[in-house]
């Protein structure tokens, strides 16, 4: 059985190849993968025949959560954009606080840190207050791919920051462990890692004159004021918070209709009159290729396990030796996380998880440093969820890998952090015993 | 603009075929057969009327004694991918006699999750198992309710009274909302519906069948609060001794809240149980989810991982079939109602005629199947 699984492997990775060889885009490279390995499969009845096209309209289907939060939010950010809030936050702050550069930085990496720490998405980060922090940075004299850098790993680790973190939520539901006790456990290395992130990435400015130049140039709409601004948001983290204060007294309405309702919010409240069908229609243009990867991503991760595929990758990485394991787990997690977004956590981090826990190594603390590990996934290929947000959302036009580089110096830092994190995970569990009072 | 029809008109094509095996899927029919035993069958939307109507909504199948005694309730299919669980439960119900006391039999715990599939997890949409007159189908379920029946997600769960954070998916997964409330999420009001029935009915004991992964700790085990923790090592025990298979105590823990063995312990006087046993189907690190891998648990990266010591049960060439897992279930719901009845003579539940665990492994659970069409309409359930 392992030499046919093998084969299917072969066959998706051969179609991939392919794929980007006759230059199709990565969506397309990978749906070609996840059809011919449900075809290679099907030679050997796994899955059969009759069940292809189920596999595919199912497998689709994996990430329309997601799918819609990444569409609302952008929708969102987008009306907020058009109104003119946008330039409007970013000439305040730089006004206020562009002089006093390390608290400028760090209440940049706050704001960032927020969102993505209540929704567990840092996508959600980026969507929302990106394009601002963005701006600001720039006008800080930073250029677009250090900009993108930032974000990237900020973005990431408001993800992996408490109380929302979901790789570490999943973790916890698979393996019957209570998500309790993970505050300081998350919350320490994320502030920790992120203010190391900003303050050397950002500390040195640029490109001043162009900055400087660029800042006052923008367009602020007649009317524009802060309560324009702060009421969308108010709606938008009003409607996040309340649940968390009275989750038996409110309906659940979901991320989604949170970002929906914080656009209508958004478009009531600007300045100047907005077309909302026209904002929607070229934002869902915009977004469609990272929606059409998320569905084909879906299809692959089905096919992937109806045909062995995933199990056999899953084997290999618990397979491996204990120490080259913690040494790996630095490649390892971020590719998995590169492949399968949240559903790394789930074919990885069950099984690891459950092993280290019968090797006495103390699960809570493992899982959080594995959660810092994640999130540098979501700016690796085929995915690359964050990091195509952060270069979308800072404006840079440049090679997505110089932008990538950049970040190689917090990226050392963090995986370092997440592996020593697992290694010592027993002698840190005063952390968690502390984070429970 | 052709082209984009063309490929318009394509794409529909291609999606009909599934959505037809889909929609099948949603609406298949189990045919349920009432043994001799039972002697009336309710729904749970007695117990919290919002109920009805809905994909959540669920038989509730009684098996009375001539004698009064005590009550047993068998939850079967909590979570609707582990199948093991609605299996015995089926036998219990196709086949036992109560002599005293009652037991009430749910099947399909979680209905709506029985009714839906797992995106991303590959299953196959059904299940046969071989019985003495042909093949009996079986839907395949999911781990969480269908998103059809309860949707939209939270951003994070926060159960009920505690406000503990859970992942998202929890809000449908009816093993993480107990207790329930009325007017909470579906999941909640069926959780809810089902602690009414433990407290208006008196019920003592509550055995929650379910099905965990090799590589899992808590496996092949009874999960039981402190409250059931004595009854528990002393079921484990005779098992062990008398049947020769392992079924060891898990305690079950107070701060992780929403499980079937926490809460139903602290918000009424039963005594739960959590049963599981071994289902390799859905460990990560295996070969294609098959119908037959989910039948005969064989798989060649088990086995591997088993020689290098990293499962939690013992695992060979024989792999973990499904006959084994619902016959270590029967035997173990048969020796908690024993040992309580021991107990508790005043309050003992007494049932005749439901195999163990030697005999399903000898003969096959589908052994214990009824045919549906040689019997009486009127005792017949679709499920």
């Amino acid at each position: 059985m392992i030499a046919k699984i093998a084969v299917v492997l072969i066959s998706m990775v051969v179609a991939y190849l392919v794929g980007q060889w006759r230059r199709f885009s990565v969506e397309l490279s990978l749906f070609l993968a996840a059809f011919l390995g449900a075809g290679c499969g099907a030679i050997f009845s796994t899955p059969p025949w009759q069940e292809i096209l189920r596999h595919l309209v199912e497998g689709s289907f994996t990430y329309l959560d997601v799918i819609l939060v990444f569409s609302t939010a952008t929708i969102f950010m987008a009306v907020l954009r058009e109104s003119g809030g946008i330039d409007y936050v970013v000439q305040a702050t730089m006004n206020s606080l562009g002089k006093i550069r390390p608290l400028a930085l760090f209440i940049l990496m706050v704001i960032v840190l927020i969102p993505g720490a209540l929704t567990g998405a840092g996508s959600v980060s980026l969507l929302v207050v990106g394009a601002p922090v963005a701006a600001a940075l720039h006008h800080l004299g930073l250029s677009r791919p250090r900009i993108a850098a930032i974000l990237f790993i900020l973005a990431g680790l408001s993800a992996a920051a408490p109380p929302v973190n979901i790789w570490a939520m999943i973790l916890c539901a698979g393996t019957a462990i209570p998500y309790v006790g993970f505050e300081l456990p998350l919350g320490l290395p994320v502030i920790f890692l992120g203010t190391l992130t900003i303050f050397s990435l950002g500390w040195r400015p640029e490109k001043i004159a162009e900055a400087k130049e660029n800042w006052e140039k923008m367009d602020i709409p007649k009317g524009m004021s802060w309560w324009r601004i702060a009421l969308p948001f108010m709606v938008l983290f009003g409607l996040i918070l309340a649940y968390r204060l009275w989750p038996f007294n409110l309906p659940v309405l979901g991320l989604p209709l949170q970002f929906f309702l914080g656009s209508i919010t958004a478009w009531l409240t600007s300045p100047k009159k907005l077309n909302f069908f026209l904002i929607s229609r070229e934002t869902m243009v915009r977004i469609l290729p990272l929606v059409s990867t998320m569905v084909v991503i879906g299809m692959l991760q089905q096919v992937m396990t109806a045909t062995g595929v995933r199990g056999l990758i899953s084997y290999a990485v618990i397979s491996i030796p204990l120490v080259l394991l913690f040494i790996s787990l630095a490649v390892i997690i971020p590719i998995s996380e590169g492949v399968l977004t949240y559903g790394a956590a789930a074919i990885l981090g069950i099984p690891l998880i459950w092993y280290l826990d019968s090797l006495g190594y103390h699960a809570t603390v493992a899982i959080s440093g594995l959660s810092l590990l994640w999130p540098l996934g979501d700016g690796l290929p085929p995915t690359a969820l964050i990091g195509r947000l952060s270069v979308m959302v800072s404006n840079y036009e440049g090679s997505y890998w110089s932008f990538l580089r950049k970040t190689w110096f917090p990226w050392i830092i963090i995986t370092l952090a997440g592996i020593l994190m697992v290694i010592f995970s027993a002698k840190l569990s005063f952390l968690v015993r502390w984070s429970t009072g | 603009m052709r082209t984009k029809i063309i490929l318009l008109i394509c794409l529909v094509f291609i999606l009909i075929w599934p959505a037809i095996q889909l929609y099948q899927h949603r609406h298949f029919q189990i045919p349920i057969v009432a043994g001799p035993g039972v002697t009336r069958v309710t729904k749970l939307s007695h117990y919290l009327p919002a109920l009805k109507g809905t994909m959540a909504d669920t038989w509730i199948f009684w098996l009375e004694g001539q004698e009064s005694g005590g009550k047993a309730l068998i939850l079967g299919n909590s979570h609707a991918n582990e199948p093991e669980g609605m299996l015995a439960a089926l036998v219990v119900i196709e086949n036992g006699l109560v002599e005293r006391g009652t037991l009430l039999v749910i099947p399909q715990f979680n209905h709506s999750a029985s009714r839906a599939t797992r995106p991303g997890d590959g299953y196959p949409l059904y299940f046969n198992i071989d019985t003495k007159w042909g093949k009996k189908k079986f839907r395949m379920g999911n781990r969480e309710a269908s998103p059809l029946d309860q949707w939209p997600d939270p951003d994070v769960y926060l159960h009920y009274p505690d406000k503990q954070l859970l992942s998202f998916l929890d809000a449908r997964n009816v093993n993480r909302t107990w207790p329930g409330r009325p007017k909470g999420l579906l999941m909640e009001q069926v959780t809810y519906a089902a602690m009414e029935l433990i407290r208006q009915e008196k019920v003592d004991l509550v055995i929650d069948i379910h099905g965990a992964e090799t590589m899992f700790p808590v496996t092949n085990c009874i999960v039981a609060p402190e409250k059931s923790a004595k009854l528990a090592t002393m079921v484990s025990l005779t098992v062990k001794a008398t049947e020769k298979f392992d079924n060891h105590v898990e305690p079950s823990p107070p701060k992780f809240r929403g499980l079937s063995h926490r809460e139903i312990g602290d918000y009424s006087d039963a005594m739960p149980f959590l049963l599981e046993a071994p289902i390799p189907f859905l460990d990560q690190p295996t070969g294609p989810k098959t119908e037959k891998f989910l039948l005969d648990g064989k798989d060649p990266f088990l086995l591997r991982l088993s020689r290098k010591n990293k499962l939690f049960v013992p695992y060979d060439e024989t792999g973990w079939p499904i006959d084994k897992r619902v016959g270590q279930h029967l035997s173990v719901t048969l020796e908690i109602l024993r040992q309580y009845s021991r107990r508790t003579p005043e309050r003992s539940i007494i049932i005749h005629n439901v195999p163990r665990y030697a005999e399903v492994v000898e003969k096959g659970v589908g052994y214990y199947f009824q045919d549906p069409s040689q019997v009486r309409r009127d005792r017949i359930y679709l499920n």
